[in-house]
């Protein structure tokens, strides 16, 4: 491990204040005003921020900015690096800055915990934009063990939520996407994020807001306008049109209280996966699987993982394949073999009683002898570190081994790796629509030099491809491609109708695209109406 | 239920005892050990990236790598680690002995 680190110079030439360029730190990159703003709109909007947080927590300096300006997307021409950050400790001071932001047309960006992995982090969909951190804001506000709701501030952790259950004994379960101990359950519900117990649609489970709007005015959606809001995390909908969505994957307020459904832990918990050796099995896994999803005999979110992606967890690619070209199939197939993992990898859960886990259990194995599914449980495949990985994701369990994706490539080679980039389109759950999105994948990777690691998921009805685009980024002509892939990805999957669920800061404008001219013009007369000014993170989800 | 309750006491995360936070309050400051429990032992040490501890690393360059990552390692804002929490972790990793249980690559 030291001969690793030191190879690398990592930290010697941080300590020595080397210039950062080629460290891999994001520091590099350069900072631009947004457009219309002038330098001293910014200075005049940095001062009054100032006032109301305190000096130290705004940050207008490169340097001091350089912890928001991180990510793991690809952004070439530097179009995502944020200008400032500006911190809030209570919904008081969030209505201040958006009221100093409307004065002095500054743009603001607002992230709960900041760590979208994989979708931009931090940084912002276009340039000149202050972050505006919603980490400090981090109180639990309440947990009703009656109802198994809880309602919390943006920069909750999912790690602090589950702290929180565990020090006072209270017998229930959150659930996590892959980054669970440093995200939030705030920002990825309102990024439509998913995880892997029965609870994974996480927006599904979402119950009652408190949204700062951009004329500084406080909704409560749902039940929580009412004279008793002692229903808000009991009743999703209110009267009238339902408001919760168009504060997911959107910039018409700042969300600062959400509620949430929590799971009550089951008696009995017990995971699975099933392994098929083929790469054309996807196709009848996703046939078998979608009946047991939508019957609800298998509860939660199932992800289908294909042996690269696995492999890229744990392992660096240089270990498994030397060459510049995309990894063969077959060069995955020795390796998976050789790891006890199968090409595809589908991972489910059943949850209750003993009587009820037994009576599933046997729907499941008939379902999936018919198709050479290879059923295994916790005791046949011991300490197996993928199965590890995915049994504690299922039962809403905290770990981060996914950030390993990020030094598949790169990381071997002398290279730096630390780039990521999800695209994620969807398609309804069957079978016959896997194979050629398969193949027009490895196609459109395989012509920018990038390998297929893949994953396919099924929340109910509907197939998400996840394609982890994987690159060096401490590589410039590599980033350029990374960025020119996934464009690719997008617009070559959106022809055939397989538009992205969600995206990262450097493809949103491109996968708003994908839905048509009057989705978009909707979301821009919206816009308009709720902030005139464009103050809320323009460019979000294409919405400027 | 007290079977539940019980089950739920038994997933408490072993060797990383938080200083509670109750509803309604901020976070208080974390020790180094509870900083390094909640977030970057997630990595360091579990086969993700590099064994962090007992390596003498030079606190200074612990600090610059937490605010501004590194490849693969996401940088933390003073917002995630606070400043205080920060200068006291990247001592206690200088000083840190090593754990032989951890595993890194």
């Amino acid at each position: 491990m030291t001969a690793n680190i030191d190879r690398r110079s990592l930290l010697g030439g941080a300590a020595a204040g080397a210039a950062a360029v080629g460290l891999g730190t994001g520091a590099k990159a350069k900072a631009v005003l947004a457009p219309g703003v002038r330098k001293r709109d910014f200075a005049g909007a940095v001062a009054a921020m100032r006032k109301v947080v305190g000096d130290e927590w705004v940050f207008a300096d490169p340097e001091a900015v350089s912890p928001w300006k991180k990510s793991y997307t690809p952004d070439p021409y530097a179009k995502h690096v944020p200008v400032g950050a500006v911190c809030p400790e209570n919904v008081e001071q969030v209505q201040a800055i958006v009221k100093i932001a409307n004065q002095f047309r500054q743009p603001i960006w607002p992230i709960s915990t900041g760590k979208n992995m994989g979708y931009g982090q931090a940084t912002t969909a276009a340039p000149g934009q202050m972050v505006l951190d919603l980490k400090r804001m981090n109180r639990i506000l309440s947990v009703d063990t009656e109802l198994c709701t809880a309602l919390v501030e943006p920069g909750v952790t999912y790690r602090q939520l589950k702290d929180y259950l565990v020090e006072n004994n209270i017998p229930l379960w959150i659930d996590v996407p892959t980054v669970g101990p440093i995200a939030s359950p705030v920002g990825n519900t309102l990024d439509r994020g998913v995880g892997y117990t029965p609870y994974g649609e996480h927006f599904m489970v979402q119950c009652g807001m408190e949204v700062v709007l951009a004329d500084g005015e406080i909704l409560r959606t749902g039940m929580g306008s009412t004279k008793n809001p002692s229903a808000w995390q009991a009743f999703k909908w209110g009267y009238g049109p339902y408001l919760d969505g168009l504060f997911t994957q959107s910039n018409f307020g700042v969300v600062t209280k959400m509620g949430m459904w929590l799971m009550p832990q089951p008696p009995v918990y017990k995971p699975f996966v099933v392994r098929h050796k083929k790469m054309e099995d996807v196709a009848r896994i996703v046939e078998a699987m979608r009946p047991l999803r939508i019957a609800n005999i298998v509860p939660n979110v199932v992800l289908m993982m294909g042996a690269a992606y696995q492999l890229a967890m744990f392992k660096r690619r240089g270990e498994v394949w030397d060459q510049p070209t995309p990894i063969t199939d077959e060069a995955v197939a020795k390796a998976a073999h050789d790891n006890n993992l199968g090409m595809w990898n589908t991972y489910i859960a059943l949850y209750g009683t003993e009587g009820m886990i037994a009576e599933s259990e046997k729907i499941v194995r008939a379902a999936f002898a018919a198709i050479d599914g290879e059923v295994l449980t916790q005791e046949d495949v011991g300490d197996n570190p993928w199965f590890h990985h995915h049994a504690t994701l299922m039962q809403g369990g905290l770990n981060l081994d996914e950030i390993g994706l990020a030094r598949w490539r790169g990381a071997k080679e002398g290279g730096g790796g630390g780039g990521l980039a999800w695209f994620a389109p969807v398609a309804p759950a069957k079978g016959s629509e896997t194979q050629g999105q398969v193949e027009l994948a490895k196609q459109i990777l395989g012509k920018h030099g990038f390998d297929y690691t893949a994953a396919f998921a099924i929340g109910s009805r509907e197939l998400h491809h996840i394609i982890a685009l994987l690159y060096d980024k401490s590589d410039p002509a590599e980033e350029k491609r990374a960025d020119d892939c996934y464009r690719e990805l997008v617009t070559g999957f959106g022809e055939r109708g397989w538009a992205s669920y969600r995206t990262g800061v450097h493809a949103m404008d491109l996968v708003a695209e994908q839905f048509g001219t009057v989705n978009r013009a909707f979301n821009a007369k919206l816009k308009h109406a709720l902030d005139p000014n464009h103050i809320l993170a323009p460019g979000k989800s294409g919405i400027l | 239920m007290k079977r539940a309750v019980l089950l739920a006491a038994g997933l408490a995360l072993a060797g990383t005892a938080q200083a509670a936070q109750k509803l309604g309050e901020y976070q208080a400051q974390r020790s180094p050990e509870q900083v390094y429990a909640s977030v970057c032992g997630y990595c360091h040490g579990k086969n993700v990236g590099p064994v962090i501890r007992g390596r003498a690393l030079p606190a200074e360059a612990v600090e610059y790598i937490v605010r501004h990552g590194q490849n693969a390692m996401p940088a933390f804002r003073p917002t995630e680690v606070t400043p205080a929490e920060l200068k006291a972790l990247a001592a206690w990793v200088q000083q840190s002995s090593a754990d032989p249980k951890e595993k890194g690559q």
